[in-house]
């Protein structure tokens, strides 16, 4: 094992899931001005709907393991894009720009759902059957087939949003309405459903990642309260709002974890990452790539 | 006037209703986390505490002073932590008026709740696994599954007969209470055994990726890895992670509960592993009892029982025993009865003991159980009988 390039694999891998979770929570502050709290649901809805279904889908269907595991995918977004729905028209849709009234709404979302998914799926740690088997070495480093998989998953879907905000009318819309909403909305853009598209965007990033993650951690409905505090640390370093920097921040975050983590604990490495957040909010609070509020 | 007359009428109704249930039913307190990544071990210990309460009400309940009480189980999540435990302990004390906790789940949440219990005359059974919840400071508290103390000598001896090229232990625990005693415990118990402690390191519980700790075990290059009072599920992951990595020694869970979720998230990487808590209750050895809750729990909650759900069954036991043994409800009449009764739980007959070892009889003595993973299934390897349990039985 070459140290140095295993701790480049763990950060590489680490990194890729928190990019794809902080991407819908920077997304979503960035265009409707809330602060999601209950972002970790989404994404523990995801992979626990991915848990529940492959262990059925492989012997109902008798298909490749990789196909279940895209149909469970769909799946699972498909819940999210459901339970998104209707937390947007039941409550966030009266909290846009509101940090409040969303703050309240959120946390209060948290403690139902919870209480729902322990419901419906157990509180009993879920595993995956590995997609793929095996182990790869990179140059020493060495990382399962399954992890290098997710890894390129997430890079190909961090990419595909990056390419939607960019390149879509869609994109440049989200896009004017984080920049200056009364701007964007005199030039046309009808703010509401803006919204709500980047709320359905958002939520499905979180989908995304925990569903991605299910095959590769033991899901239960707890999970995303886990990744939520990270992905907290990595919108404030990189900025709320900025996609830029919620890829950035994610990397970081997973460089910090897996150097301090192996030279002196996870738990140094979380206080470093703390002590970072409160420089940033004392010195530099719009993050290294967010815009200053006017 | 007429609304003060329905206030009374709901009065009557409903508070002054209380005290006639509460006179012929005992209301027992469980202390358990319900939510959370601990969630599957006070749902399961919930589900072991009613059976238990059924099985006792429905054998016509409990006798005292020539009365027979119903018994009704009252679980309050402690979310596995210090200050949920303080609030379980209050919930159920002061709305509840429970003088009995016949479970409380995990080490910080049970130091938060003694706090309370032992000021307030409440008996305490438990199954925290720390050292430090229990001696003669705490006279009302009662520990009702194996301990470091019961295991790991049995667990750590087994090891180094097994695989006699070792020469030295690498720990990982959570860090918090329950973590902090057990790691404290194995250094001792490691020494004892003649194996060199290289590192002692802790990870929060909220962590989710382990893959640099994996990283820094592997560094240090150690004949046995200890993940002590690591969850399970955790557990499992670590070791896939020691797996990837290259690491090939001996694995050892001191507190490992949990083999079925062990092996669903470890793999082949759990192959091998020793543990220390992980019964199986539907192998040979198991009691009719045992097979029979288990058998419920896998229809009911999806989930094979593990020691510490047992527990929750074992402590409405004890507690049935303790009450009847006392012929009272007097929680301090109960804890001075308790240490001379041989009872019925899940495992036979038992009682408590081990004075010598605690400065009080407040063990329960029940039989411990090394098991190994063999092929991805829980076998048993070295089971022990308490000598002093065998005394009490005239064995």
């Amino acid at each position: 094992m070459d140290l140095a390039a295993q701790l480049l694999v763990n950060t590489l891998q680490i990194g890729s899931v928190y990019v794809l979770f902080a991407l819908g929570l920077t997304l979503i502050f960035g265009v409707m001005k809330i602060v999601n709290f209950a972002h970790g649901e989404f994404f523990s809805l995801a992979a626990l709907v991915v848990a529940v279904l492959m262990p059925v889908l492989a012997p109902a269907l008798g298909l490749p393991l990789w196909v279940d595991f895209l149909i469970a995918l769909a799946a699972a977004i498909g819940a999210v894009l459901v339970l998104g729905t209707l937390t947007y028209w039941i409550g966030f849709e009266r909290y846009l720009r509101d940090l409040v009234g969303s703050f309240i709404l959120s946390v209060g979302l948290i403690l139902f759902l919870q209480g729902v998914f322990v419901e419906i799926f157990t509180a009993t740690p879920r595993p995956v059957e590995p997609i793929v088997t095996g182990t790869i070495s990179i140059f020493g480093g060495r990382i399962t087939a399954q992890r290098l998989l997710i890894v390129a998953l997430a890079i190909t879907f961090t990419a595909m949003l990056y390419l939607v905000l960019q390149r879509t009318k869609l994109g440049k819309a989200l896009r004017a309405v984080a920049e200056d909403r009364e701007a964007a909305m005199l030039q046309g853009i009808r703010y509401r459903s803006i919204s709500f598209y980047g709320w359905l965007i958002g939520v499905s990033m979180a989908g995304l990642a925990g569903a991605l993650i299910a095959p590769l951690t033991v899901s239960q409905p707890a999970i995303g309260g886990d990744y939520l505090i990270k992905a907290f640390i990595i919108i404030i370093i990189g900025g709320l709002g900025s996609i830029p920097g919620a890829i950035f921040g994610g990397l970081l975050v997973a460089l910090i974890e897996s150097i301090f983590g192996y030279y002196y604990d996870l738990t140094i490495a979380t206080i470093i990452m703390f002590v970072l957040v409160m420089v940033f909010l004392l010195v530099r609070p719009q993050g290294l790539m967010g815009h200053v509020e006017r | 006037m007429t609304r003060l007359l329905r206030t009374l009428a709901l009065l009557t109704a409903t508070g002054f209703a209380s005290p006639a249930l509460a006179q012929d039913t005992i209301v027992l307190g469980v202390s358990a986390p319900l939510s959370g990544a601990a969630a599957s071990w006070g749902i399961g210990t919930d589900w072991a505490s009613q059976q238990a309460a059924k099985h006792i009400n429905d054998a016509g309940g409990i006798k005292v002073g020539g009365k027979t009480y119903k018994v009704e189980v009252r679980s309050v999540d402690n979310k596995y932590t210090a200050g949920d435990g303080m609030k379980t302990a209050e919930t159920l004390i002061s709305r509840d008026k429970v003088k009995i906790f016949t479970q409380s789940v995990g080490t910080a949440p049970v130091k938060a709740i003694q706090a309370l219990t032992e000021r307030e005359n409440i008996l305490l059974f438990t199954s925290a696994w720390g050292r430090s919840v229990k001696g003669p400071s705490f006279p009302l508290t009662f520990t009702i599954i194996n301990t470091p103390d019961e295991v790991l000598a049995p667990i750590y001896a087994t090891v180094k007969q097994r695989h006699p090229e070792v020469k030295n232990v690498l720990m990982l625990n959570p860090n918090d209470a329950s973590g902090q005693d057990t790691a404290k415990d194995a250094t001792k118990f490691w020494t004892e055994a003649g194996i060199k402690v290289l590192d002692s390191l802790y990870f929060e519980r909220s962590t989710t990726e382990f893959q640099p700790i994996a990283t820094k075990i592997v560094s240090q290059k150690p004949d046995i890895v200890d993940l002590g009072g690591t969850p399970p599920a955790n557990a499992g992951t670590v070791l896939k992670e020691l797996e990837v990595q290259g690491w090939k020694g001996v694995k050892v869970i001191g507190a490992g509960t949990g083999s079925d979720v062990l092996v669903r998230t470890g793999g082949t990487a759990a192959n091998g592993t020793y543990m220390g808590l992980a019964a199986d209750f539907d192998g040979p050895t198991a009691t009719e009892v045992q097979r029979k809750l288990n058998a419920g729990a896998k229809e009911v909650l999806k989930e094979s029982l593990n020691v510490i759900h047992m527990g929750g069954y074992d402590g409405v036991m004890a507690a049935k025993a303790g009450i009847e043994a006392a012929n009272s409800l007097d929680p301090q009449k109960i804890a001075e009865a308790l240490p001379k009764a041989v009872f019925d739980i899940s495992y036979g007959k038992a009682a408590f003991g081990s004075k010598d070892v605690y400065g009080t009889p407040q063990q329960l003595l029940i039989p411990i159980v090394v098991t190994q993973i063999q092929d991805g299934k829980t076998v048993e390897v070295v089971r022990i009988v308490p000598d002093e349990l065998k005394k009490r039985l005239g064995q």
